[in-house]
């Protein structure tokens, strides 16, 4: 196959200035380009996977928050929503979904894909790999490690806690220090360290089993005064197990109850300064149901 | 030369002999010269600068030249990347001169329209025309240039402009319309 240029007896001065340039040039090796869209390739799965990071941990964020006790905590739903919804990591999950797609698009055939293709399957990836990642655990390591560095961030494990810090609100959040069955209050220590003496005259069964079982609780009830370090409680809720979003029944029913404690329970009068607290309905409702 | 020698054969002939990259300067530099004066560069030493960018981008770069592509639509890719750079750099507004383009272009919108008898009778000047073209975005110019000037097909054109076959098509659709709309309201209406 005879294939031979001819220009060199042409008078095509532009075709003659190219190849003199041409001479002097050498072709970029293969390699280079493949590496290239590799790495192209390699940054769009990266992405991907840390906006599946960042998801597990938005779903972690979501998840470990009660999300019962919205209307106790916070004014109206989306004054609570608006406080866990995690922002920094749905943020984080749509720079990531973006950087992803920016990288797939400069692969040799990325131009192909169509933006709602890329963007989709991103996201589906992410939120699908998020979500067993989060099932391993991994979204409350993400959460508690990497969640702490950003100054304006505050995890919110830390901030639900804050809210449960308001015993001018009747709320109070803690552990129990000790709790006698024959007593009529038990000593709880604040996330803040402080050390309350907590009434529990007016607690039903389910609450003192709550008190029972120790650990981190919450209480709603009412200071006794402003100044002092005692607490009337109306309800007790355990901390743990969390009850999410999309979680089970935090509360477990009063199983582990002592016979005295219920003695005690039947036995002793109710005030009437549970009556005031709001929303008192469902607080009843979650605390006999757990719902 | 032999008629059923194809680019690819001359690309990979290139890679073992560069003297062989003439015949690929000999089969693209008219036609892409022309392309670049569709696209808007008026002056012929700009449409020389951009061609030779584009042809040493291309040589060097022969490497990554995809085999799943037509040489053709590479080597317009490169030439309309070029040329796009031109126009950012210089800060250049594209020199619009249609000669018997005008008429393909007619004649496509023609085409789509019922009353065709109609339009026949309307005499639009080479300038009215040139003038609409001009007025559109330059992707909407992209398009057009590739599809009725070029003879490209959607896959080709996607390849070329390096979007998605579907915006090609959509992009084509806004581009008559916005081009309809451009010319005198005797046509569009």
């Amino acid at each position: 196959m005879n294939i031979e240029p001819d220009y060199e007896k042409k008078d095509d001065h532009l075709a003659r200035r190219i190849l003199e340039r041409i001479r002097g040039e050498r072709i970029i090796p293969r390699w280079k380009f493949i590496f290239k869209n590799y790495f192209f390739w390699a940054l769009g799965a990266l992405a991907t996977a840390l906006g599946a990071l960042a998801f597990s941990a938005a779903l972690f964020e979501v998840q470990s928050v009660d999300w019962r006790f919205s209307s106790v905590t916070h004014t109206d739903f989306w004054a609570f929503f608006f406080a866990v919804m995690p922002f920094l990591w749905v943020g984080a999950l749509a720079l990531f979904i973006v950087v992803g797609y920016v990288n797939i698009r400069r692969t040799k055939h990325g131009y192909r894909y169509p933006l709602l293709a890329i963007t989709l399957g991103a996201i589906c990836i992410s939120l699908a790999l998020g979500t067993g990642l989060y099932a391993t655990g991994l979204g409350r390591e993400i959460e508690e490690s990497i969640g702490d560095h950003p100054p304006f961030y505050r995890p919110i494990v830390i901030e639900e806690r804050s809210w449960w810090l308001a015993p001018e609100k009747g709320l109070l959040g803690g552990r129990v220090v000790s709790s006698a069955p024959d007593s009529a209050s038990f000593v709880l220590r604040d996330f803040d360290d402080h050390i309350w003496s907590v009434e529990e005259n007016d607690l039903d069964n389910t609450s003192l089993a709550a008190v029972a079982r120790g650990g981190v609780v919450r209480v709603i009830g009412v200071p006794t005064t402003a100044t002092s370090s005692s607490f009337h409680a109306c309800f007790v809720f355990s901390w743990e197990p969390r009850g999410g979003f999309f979680g089970e029944p935090a509360v477990p029913p009063a199983k582990v109850i002592t016979a005295s404690t219920s003695e005690r329970s039947a036995a002793m009068p109710r005030s009437e300064v549970c009556r005031g607290i709001r929303p008192y309905q469902q607080l009843r409702h979650i605390d006999e149901t757990g719902l | 030369m032999p008629s059923e020698v194809t680019d690819e054969d001359i690309v990979r002939r290139t890679l073992l002999d560069k003297e062989k990259f003439a015949l690929l300067l000999e089969r693209y530099e008219q036609k892409l010269a022309r392309y670049l004066e569709r696209l808007g560069v008026g002056i012929r030493e700009d449409r020389e600068d951009i061609l030779q960018n584009a042809f040493i981008k291309a040589y060097k770069n022969l490497n990554s030249f995809d085999q799943t592509l037509t040489f053709s639509s590479w080597m317009y890719r490169i030439t309309h990347n070029e040329a796009m750079s031109f126009f950012r750099s210089r800060r250049a507004r594209p020199h619009i001169t249609l000669g018997g383009e005008s008429e393909m272009l007619i004649t496509e919108l023609r085409d789509e329209n019922s009353d065709t008898s109609r339009v026949a009778e309307l005499r639009l000047s080479r300038e009215e025309i040139a003038k609409a073209f001009a007025a559109l975005a330059p992707r909407q110019r992209d398009v057009l240039a590739l599809r009725f000037f070029e003879d490209r097909s959607y896959a080709e054109m996607s390849d070329i402009l390096e979007v998605p076959a579907g915006t090609v098509s959509t992009l084509l659709h806004r581009a008559k319309r916005a081009l309809r709309e451009a010319l005198p309201e005797s046509f569009s209406s």
